[in-house]
Protein backbone atom coordinates (compact mmCIF):
# COMPACT_ATOMS: atom_id res chain seq x y z
CA UNK A 1 0.00 0.00 0.00
CA UNK A 2 1.45 3.32 -0.98
CA UNK A 3 -0.82 5.50 1.11
CA UNK A 4 -0.85 5.06 4.82
CA UNK A 5 -1.33 8.48 6.35
CA UNK A 6 -3.97 11.16 6.11
CA UNK A 7 -1.91 13.20 3.75
CA UNK A 8 -0.48 10.44 1.67
CA UNK A 9 3.18 10.20 0.82
CA UNK A 10 4.99 13.36 -0.20
CA UNK A 11 3.91 14.20 -3.71
CA UNK A 12 1.14 11.61 -3.65
CA UNK A 13 -1.85 12.38 -5.81
CA UNK A 14 -4.47 11.15 -3.39
CA UNK A 15 -5.73 13.11 -0.39
CA UNK A 16 -6.99 11.04 2.46
CA UNK A 17 -9.88 12.53 4.39
CA UNK A 18 -9.46 11.27 7.90
CA UNK A 19 -10.72 12.29 11.26
CA UNK A 20 -10.03 15.91 10.44
CA UNK A 21 -12.43 16.08 7.54
CA UNK A 22 -14.24 19.34 7.05
CA UNK A 23 -17.81 20.19 7.91
CA UNK A 24 -18.62 20.12 4.22
CA UNK A 25 -17.43 16.52 4.10
CA UNK A 26 -19.47 15.61 7.14
CA UNK A 27 -22.60 17.18 5.72
CA UNK A 28 -22.10 15.49 2.38
CA UNK A 29 -21.39 12.14 3.92
CA UNK A 30 -24.21 11.83 6.41
CA UNK A 31 -27.02 14.12 5.34
CA UNK A 32 -30.07 12.36 3.95
CA UNK A 33 -28.42 8.99 4.38
CA UNK A 34 -29.24 6.12 6.66
CA UNK A 35 -32.18 4.02 7.66
CA UNK A 36 -35.48 5.87 7.75
CA UNK A 37 -37.91 4.88 10.44
CA UNK A 38 -41.17 3.77 8.94
CA UNK A 39 -44.75 4.67 9.60
CA UNK A 40 -45.34 1.74 11.92
CA UNK A 41 -43.01 3.17 14.50
CA UNK A 42 -43.34 6.82 13.61
CA UNK A 43 -45.99 7.46 16.23
CA UNK A 44 -43.06 7.34 18.59
CA UNK A 45 -40.80 9.52 16.49
CA UNK A 46 -40.46 12.88 18.13
CA UNK A 47 -40.75 16.03 16.10
CA UNK A 48 -37.42 17.44 17.08
CA UNK A 49 -36.37 20.77 15.72
CA UNK A 50 -33.54 20.33 13.26
CA UNK A 51 -31.44 23.31 12.40
CA UNK A 52 -31.36 24.08 8.75
CA UNK A 53 -28.34 22.42 7.24
CA UNK A 54 -27.04 23.78 4.02
CA UNK A 55 -25.29 21.57 1.55
CA UNK A 56 -23.89 22.69 -1.72
CA UNK A 57 -25.30 21.31 -4.89
CA UNK A 58 -24.62 21.86 -8.50
CA UNK A 59 -27.12 24.18 -10.06
CA UNK A 60 -26.59 25.11 -13.65
CA UNK A 61 -27.70 28.71 -13.71
CA UNK A 62 -26.94 32.04 -15.27
CA UNK A 63 -24.83 32.83 -12.23
CA UNK A 64 -22.80 29.68 -12.81
CA UNK A 65 -22.31 30.56 -16.47
CA UNK A 66 -21.16 34.07 -15.63
CA UNK A 67 -18.81 32.72 -13.02
CA UNK A 68 -17.24 30.34 -15.53
CA UNK A 69 -16.79 33.24 -17.92
CA UNK A 70 -15.14 35.24 -15.16
CA UNK A 71 -12.80 32.33 -14.60
CA UNK A 72 -11.71 32.62 -18.20
CA UNK A 73 -10.58 36.16 -17.38
CA UNK A 74 -9.20 35.35 -13.98
CA UNK A 75 -6.93 32.54 -14.98
CA UNK A 76 -5.99 34.08 -18.31
CA UNK A 77 -6.77 30.71 -19.74
CA UNK A 78 -5.79 30.13 -23.29
CA UNK A 79 -5.90 26.90 -25.22
CA UNK A 80 -2.17 27.13 -25.87
CA UNK A 81 -1.53 26.37 -22.22
CA UNK A 82 -3.01 22.96 -22.65
CA UNK A 83 -0.38 21.29 -24.79
CA UNK A 84 0.42 18.90 -21.96
CA UNK A 85 -3.05 17.43 -21.87
CA UNK A 86 -3.52 15.75 -25.22
CA UNK A 87 -6.08 13.31 -23.94
CA UNK A 88 -8.35 16.11 -22.87
CA UNK A 89 -8.45 18.18 -25.99
CA UNK A 90 -10.39 15.71 -28.07
CA UNK A 91 -13.57 17.40 -27.03
CA UNK A 92 -16.74 16.12 -25.61
CA UNK A 93 -17.20 13.18 -27.91
CA UNK A 94 -13.83 11.80 -26.94
CA UNK A 95 -14.61 12.08 -23.28
CA UNK A 96 -17.80 10.14 -23.80
CA UNK A 97 -16.15 7.39 -25.77
CA UNK A 98 -13.58 6.87 -23.10
CA UNK A 99 -16.30 6.22 -20.59
CA UNK A 100 -16.90 2.78 -21.97
CA UNK A 101 -19.56 0.47 -20.73
CA UNK A 102 -20.48 0.04 -17.12
CA UNK A 103 -20.40 -3.59 -16.27
CA UNK A 104 -20.67 -6.06 -13.51
CA UNK A 105 -20.83 -3.84 -10.48
CA UNK A 106 -24.43 -3.96 -9.47
CA UNK A 107 -27.66 -2.29 -10.35
CA UNK A 108 -26.93 1.06 -8.81
CA UNK A 109 -24.27 1.81 -11.34
CA UNK A 110 -26.61 1.99 -14.26
CA UNK A 111 -28.35 4.96 -12.76
CA UNK A 112 -25.18 6.97 -12.41
CA UNK A 113 -25.49 9.26 -15.37
CA UNK A 114 -29.15 9.78 -14.79
CA UNK A 115 -28.70 10.60 -11.15
CA UNK A 116 -26.06 13.18 -11.91
CA UNK A 117 -28.22 14.75 -14.56
CA UNK A 118 -31.19 14.93 -12.26
CA UNK A 119 -29.29 16.81 -9.67
CA UNK A 120 -27.66 19.15 -12.10
CA UNK A 121 -30.80 20.00 -13.94
CA UNK A 122 -33.58 19.44 -11.49
CA UNK A 123 -33.01 21.63 -8.50
CA UNK A 124 -33.82 25.24 -8.90
CA UNK A 125 -34.23 27.65 -6.03
CA UNK A 126 -37.91 26.81 -5.79
CA UNK A 127 -37.51 23.11 -5.53
CA UNK A 128 -38.74 21.05 -2.66
CA UNK A 129 -35.36 19.95 -1.47
CA UNK A 130 -33.95 23.39 -1.11
CA UNK A 131 -34.02 23.45 2.66
CA UNK A 132 -31.27 20.95 2.80
CA UNK A 133 -29.57 21.68 -0.44
CA UNK A 134 -29.24 25.38 -0.78
CA UNK A 135 -26.20 26.50 -2.53
CA UNK A 136 -23.88 27.70 0.16
CA UNK A 137 -22.60 30.61 -1.81
CA UNK A 138 -25.59 31.80 -3.70
CA UNK A 139 -28.03 31.56 -0.85
CA UNK A 140 -25.82 32.62 1.97
CA UNK A 141 -28.02 35.54 2.85
CA UNK A 142 -30.90 33.25 3.55
CA UNK A 143 -28.97 31.19 6.01
CA UNK A 144 -30.11 32.37 9.37
CA UNK A 145 -27.54 30.16 10.99
CA UNK A 146 -24.60 31.53 9.10
CA UNK A 147 -22.69 32.15 12.28
CA UNK A 148 -22.30 28.44 12.63
CA UNK A 149 -19.95 28.39 9.69
CA UNK A 150 -17.53 30.68 11.41
CA UNK A 151 -17.41 28.40 14.39
CA UNK A 152 -17.41 25.21 12.48
CA UNK A 153 -14.20 23.91 13.95
CA UNK A 154 -14.72 25.10 17.46
CA UNK A 155 -16.37 22.01 18.86
CA UNK A 156 -15.02 19.43 16.56
CA UNK A 157 -12.11 17.97 18.38
CA UNK A 158 -13.67 16.53 21.43
CA UNK A 159 -12.03 13.37 22.58
CA UNK A 160 -14.21 10.50 21.73
CA UNK A 161 -13.50 6.87 21.89
CA UNK A 162 -14.93 4.22 19.68
CA UNK A 163 -17.49 1.78 20.84
CA UNK A 164 -15.95 -1.55 21.61
CA UNK A 165 -17.19 -4.87 20.66
CA UNK A 166 -17.29 -7.57 23.25
CA UNK A 167 -16.49 -10.15 20.65
CA UNK A 168 -13.18 -8.45 19.93
CA UNK A 169 -12.17 -8.29 23.55
CA UNK A 170 -12.88 -11.94 24.12
CA UNK A 171 -10.59 -13.03 21.37
CA UNK B 1 -47.39 18.06 29.81
CA UNK B 2 -45.16 17.91 26.80
CA UNK B 3 -42.24 15.54 26.84
CA UNK B 4 -38.92 17.31 27.23
CA UNK B 5 -36.40 14.67 26.26
CA UNK B 6 -36.19 12.02 23.58
CA UNK B 7 -33.75 9.38 22.41
CA UNK B 8 -31.58 10.19 19.43
CA UNK B 9 -30.81 7.02 17.46
CA UNK B 10 -27.39 6.81 15.80
CA UNK B 11 -27.39 3.35 14.35
CA UNK B 12 -28.32 -0.27 14.67
CA UNK B 13 -25.62 -2.77 15.55
CA UNK B 14 -25.25 -6.38 16.67
CA UNK B 15 -26.17 -6.82 20.32
CA UNK B 16 -22.57 -7.50 21.36
CA UNK B 17 -21.54 -3.92 20.61
CA UNK B 18 -21.31 -1.58 23.52
CA UNK B 19 -20.30 2.06 23.61
CA UNK B 20 -17.28 3.06 25.64
CA UNK B 21 -18.09 5.16 28.70
CA UNK B 22 -16.63 8.29 27.15
CA UNK B 23 -18.42 8.01 23.80
CA UNK B 24 -19.98 11.43 23.27
CA UNK B 25 -23.23 12.04 21.46
CA UNK B 26 -25.06 15.00 20.01
CA UNK B 27 -26.26 17.93 22.08
CA UNK B 28 -24.61 20.47 24.32
CA UNK B 29 -23.33 19.13 26.62
CA UNK B 30 -22.79 15.95 24.58
CA UNK B 31 -25.19 13.18 25.45
CA UNK B 32 -24.03 9.93 26.97
CA UNK B 33 -24.28 7.14 24.43
CA UNK B 34 -25.80 3.85 25.46
CA UNK B 35 -27.02 0.68 23.76
CA UNK B 36 -30.59 -0.57 23.93
CA UNK B 37 -30.63 -4.30 23.17
CA UNK B 38 -33.33 -6.47 21.71
CA UNK B 39 -32.64 -9.98 20.48
CA UNK B 40 -29.54 -10.03 18.30
CA UNK B 41 -29.71 -6.27 17.83
CA UNK B 42 -28.86 -3.11 19.68
CA UNK B 43 -29.49 0.54 18.94
CA UNK B 44 -26.93 3.18 19.88
CA UNK B 45 -28.81 6.09 21.43
CA UNK B 46 -28.38 9.14 23.61
CA UNK B 47 -30.83 11.38 25.37
CA UNK B 48 -31.49 14.75 23.76
CA UNK B 49 -33.46 17.75 24.85
CA UNK B 50 -36.52 18.39 22.74
CA UNK B 51 -36.41 22.08 23.46
CA UNK B 52 -32.94 22.62 21.99
CA UNK B 53 -32.61 22.27 18.23
CA UNK B 54 -29.92 19.93 16.96
CA UNK B 55 -27.93 20.11 13.76
CA UNK B 56 -24.98 22.21 14.85
CA UNK B 57 -21.70 21.29 13.18
CA UNK B 58 -20.65 19.64 16.44
CA UNK B 59 -23.80 17.50 16.36
CA UNK B 60 -23.11 16.30 12.84
CA UNK B 61 -19.49 15.57 13.69
CA UNK B 62 -20.45 13.72 16.85
CA UNK B 63 -22.94 11.61 14.90
CA UNK B 64 -20.44 10.76 12.19
CA UNK B 65 -17.57 10.05 14.57
CA UNK B 66 -19.70 7.71 16.60
CA UNK B 67 -21.18 5.88 13.61
CA UNK B 68 -17.87 5.64 11.75
CA UNK B 69 -16.02 4.65 14.90
CA UNK B 70 -18.53 1.86 15.37
CA UNK B 71 -18.23 0.78 11.74
CA UNK B 72 -14.50 0.28 12.23
CA UNK B 73 -15.12 -2.48 14.77
CA UNK B 74 -18.56 -3.85 13.93
CA UNK B 75 -21.21 -3.70 11.24
CA UNK B 76 -23.60 -0.77 11.70
CA UNK B 77 -26.74 0.43 9.98
CA UNK B 78 -26.64 4.21 10.26
CA UNK B 79 -30.02 5.66 11.16
CA UNK B 80 -30.76 8.93 9.43
CA UNK B 81 -29.43 11.94 11.31
CA UNK B 82 -32.15 13.57 13.35
CA UNK B 83 -34.18 10.47 14.16
CA UNK B 84 -35.46 10.90 17.70
CA UNK B 85 -38.01 8.68 19.42
CA UNK B 86 -39.96 8.96 22.63
CA UNK B 87 -37.95 6.53 24.74
CA UNK B 88 -36.48 3.05 25.26
CA UNK B 89 -39.82 1.36 24.56
CA UNK B 90 -40.02 2.98 21.15
CA UNK B 91 -36.49 1.80 20.36
CA UNK B 92 -37.36 -1.74 21.42
CA UNK B 93 -40.50 -1.61 19.26
CA UNK B 94 -38.42 -0.51 16.31
CA UNK B 95 -35.89 -3.30 16.77
CA UNK B 96 -38.64 -5.84 17.34
CA UNK B 97 -40.68 -4.85 14.30
CA UNK B 98 -37.74 -5.22 11.92
CA UNK B 99 -35.50 -7.59 13.80
CA UNK B 100 -34.84 -10.11 11.04
CA UNK B 101 -34.38 -7.55 8.31
CA UNK B 102 -31.93 -5.53 10.37
CA UNK B 103 -30.06 -8.65 11.41
CA UNK B 104 -29.76 -9.81 7.80
CA UNK B 105 -28.51 -6.38 6.74
CA UNK B 106 -25.90 -6.38 9.50
CA UNK B 107 -24.72 -9.80 8.36
CA UNK B 108 -24.28 -8.36 4.91
CA UNK B 109 -22.10 -5.54 6.22
CA UNK B 110 -19.96 -7.76 8.44
CA UNK B 111 -16.33 -7.15 7.52
CA UNK B 112 -17.22 -4.47 4.99
CA UNK B 113 -16.67 -0.76 5.07
CA UNK B 114 -17.56 2.22 2.89
CA UNK B 115 -15.12 4.50 1.14
CA UNK B 116 -16.12 7.57 -0.80
CA UNK B 117 -14.00 8.79 -3.69
CA UNK B 118 -14.43 12.43 -4.60
CA UNK B 119 -12.64 14.10 -7.48
CA UNK B 120 -12.68 17.78 -8.31
CA UNK B 121 -11.40 19.41 -11.45
CA UNK B 122 -8.72 22.04 -11.39
CA UNK B 123 -10.92 24.82 -12.70
CA UNK B 124 -8.30 26.65 -14.73
CA UNK B 125 -7.01 23.52 -16.39
CA UNK B 126 -10.43 22.15 -17.13
CA UNK B 127 -11.67 25.39 -18.67
CA UNK B 128 -8.47 25.58 -20.67
CA UNK B 129 -9.10 22.08 -21.97
CA UNK B 130 -12.66 22.97 -22.94
CA UNK B 131 -11.51 26.05 -24.82
CA UNK B 132 -8.81 24.05 -26.54
CA UNK B 133 -11.33 21.49 -27.70
CA UNK B 134 -14.06 23.84 -28.82
CA UNK B 135 -13.27 26.62 -31.33
CA UNK B 136 -16.62 28.31 -30.69
CA UNK B 137 -15.84 28.53 -26.99
CA UNK B 138 -12.34 29.80 -27.70
CA UNK B 139 -13.80 32.51 -29.93
CA UNK B 140 -16.27 33.55 -27.23
CA UNK B 141 -13.42 33.60 -24.72
CA UNK B 142 -11.57 36.05 -26.95
CA UNK B 143 -14.66 38.24 -27.11
CA UNK B 144 -15.16 38.46 -23.37
CA UNK B 145 -11.59 38.47 -22.14
CA UNK B 146 -10.66 41.86 -20.75
CA UNK B 147 -14.07 43.34 -21.50
CA UNK B 148 -16.57 44.49 -18.94
CA UNK B 149 -19.21 42.01 -17.93
CA UNK B 150 -22.09 44.34 -18.72
CA UNK B 151 -20.91 44.82 -22.28
CA UNK B 152 -20.36 41.13 -22.96
CA UNK B 153 -23.09 39.56 -20.90
CA UNK B 154 -24.68 37.55 -23.70
CA UNK B 155 -21.33 36.12 -24.81
CA UNK B 156 -20.42 35.34 -21.22
CA UNK B 157 -23.62 33.43 -20.63
CA UNK B 158 -23.14 31.46 -23.82
CA UNK B 159 -19.51 30.73 -22.98
CA UNK B 160 -20.38 29.69 -19.44
CA UNK B 161 -23.12 27.44 -20.74
CA UNK B 162 -20.71 25.69 -23.10
CA UNK B 163 -18.25 25.18 -20.26
CA UNK B 164 -20.97 23.98 -17.93
CA UNK B 165 -22.23 21.43 -20.43
CA UNK B 166 -18.72 20.22 -21.16
CA UNK B 167 -18.10 19.74 -17.44
CA UNK B 168 -21.30 17.71 -17.11
CA UNK B 169 -20.35 15.41 -19.97
CA UNK B 170 -16.84 14.94 -18.67
CA UNK B 171 -18.23 14.28 -15.20
CA UNK B 172 -20.47 11.51 -16.47
CA UNK B 173 -17.56 9.92 -18.30
CA UNK B 174 -15.28 10.36 -15.31
CA UNK B 175 -17.76 8.71 -12.97
CA UNK B 176 -18.03 5.75 -15.29
CA UNK B 177 -14.26 5.44 -15.45
CA UNK B 178 -14.00 5.60 -11.69
CA UNK B 179 -16.58 2.88 -11.18
CA UNK B 180 -15.04 0.75 -13.92
CA UNK B 181 -11.59 1.10 -12.40
CA UNK B 182 -12.63 0.15 -8.88
CA UNK B 183 -15.60 -2.10 -9.59
CA UNK B 184 -13.65 -5.37 -9.66
CA UNK B 185 -12.28 -4.65 -6.18
CA UNK B 186 -15.49 -3.81 -4.38
CA UNK B 187 -18.68 -5.46 -3.20
CA UNK B 188 -20.90 -2.67 -4.51
CA UNK B 189 -20.74 0.89 -5.71
CA UNK B 190 -23.19 3.75 -5.49
CA UNK B 191 -23.13 7.09 -7.28
CA UNK B 192 -23.22 10.26 -5.24
CA UNK B 193 -24.63 13.55 -6.43
CA UNK B 194 -22.06 16.18 -7.38
CA UNK B 195 -21.62 18.70 -4.60
CA UNK B 196 -19.81 21.33 -6.58
CA UNK B 197 -19.94 22.56 -10.15
CA UNK B 198 -16.31 21.50 -10.53
CA UNK B 199 -16.93 17.97 -9.29
CA UNK B 200 -15.26 15.41 -11.54
CA UNK B 201 -16.37 12.21 -9.84
CA UNK B 202 -18.19 11.25 -6.69
CA UNK B 203 -19.06 7.70 -5.72
CA UNK B 204 -19.27 5.44 -2.69
CA UNK B 205 -17.80 1.94 -2.57
CA UNK B 206 -18.51 -0.93 -0.23
CA UNK B 207 -15.22 -2.70 0.35
CA UNK B 208 -14.32 -5.98 2.01
CA UNK B 209 -11.96 -5.08 4.81
CA UNK B 210 -9.50 -7.74 3.75
CA UNK B 211 -9.23 -6.03 0.36
CA UNK B 212 -8.91 -2.54 1.80
CA UNK B 213 -5.23 -2.13 0.97
CA UNK B 214 -5.77 -3.30 -2.57
CA UNK B 215 -8.68 -0.88 -2.97
CA UNK B 216 -6.74 2.09 -1.59
CA UNK B 217 -3.83 1.28 -3.89
CA UNK B 218 -6.20 1.28 -6.86
CA UNK B 219 -7.64 4.65 -5.85
CA UNK B 220 -4.11 5.95 -5.52
CA UNK B 221 -3.35 4.80 -9.03
CA UNK B 222 -6.57 6.36 -10.33
CA UNK B 223 -5.62 9.64 -8.66
CA UNK B 224 -2.07 9.49 -9.96
CA UNK B 225 -3.27 9.07 -13.53
CA UNK B 226 -5.37 12.23 -13.26
CA UNK B 227 -3.35 14.39 -10.96
CA UNK B 228 -2.79 17.11 -13.56
CA UNK B 229 -6.48 17.77 -13.94
CA UNK B 230 -8.31 16.33 -10.94
CA UNK B 231 -7.77 16.55 -7.21
CA UNK B 232 -8.89 13.19 -5.89
CA UNK B 233 -9.83 12.62 -2.28
CA UNK B 234 -10.59 9.42 -0.46
CA UNK B 235 -12.96 9.58 2.51
CA UNK B 236 -13.10 6.65 4.83
CA UNK B 237 -13.33 4.13 6.22
CA UNK B 238 -16.93 5.12 6.79
CA UNK B 239 -20.14 3.45 7.91
CA UNK B 240 -22.14 2.21 4.89
CA UNK B 241 -24.22 5.38 4.59
CA UNK B 242 -24.75 4.97 0.88
CA UNK B 243 -25.63 1.29 1.00
CA UNK B 244 -28.47 1.14 3.46
CA UNK B 245 -31.08 2.38 1.04
CA UNK B 246 -32.03 -1.20 0.19
CA UNK B 247 -32.84 -1.68 3.84
CA UNK B 248 -34.82 1.47 4.30
CA UNK B 249 -38.18 0.90 5.81
CA UNK B 250 -40.81 2.29 3.57
CA UNK B 251 -43.65 1.42 5.85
Amino acid sequence: MTVSTNQGPPGGALDRGGAGSSLADVVETVLDKGVVIDAQVSVNVVGIQLLEINARITVASIETYLRFAQAVDRFDITPEHQAGLPDLVGGVAGALDEGGAVSGVGGTVGALGGAVRDVVGGLGPGDQDRDQHQDRDQHRDRDQHRDRDRHRDRDRHRDRDRPRRRRDEER
Amino acid sequence: MAQETGLFIYGIVPSDVEPTPDAAGVGDPPGEVSAIRHGELAALVSEVSLTEPIGRPADLSAYQELVDGTAAVAPVLPVRFGTVVTGPDAVADLLDAHHDRFAAALDEFEGRIQYTVHGRYDEAKLIGAVLAGDPAAAELAEQVRGHEEAATRAQRIRLGEIISQAVELRREAENRQLVDALGPLVVASAPRAPSNEMDAANAAFLVDQDREDEFVAAVEEYAEQRRELIRTRLLGPLAPYDFVSAHQLTG
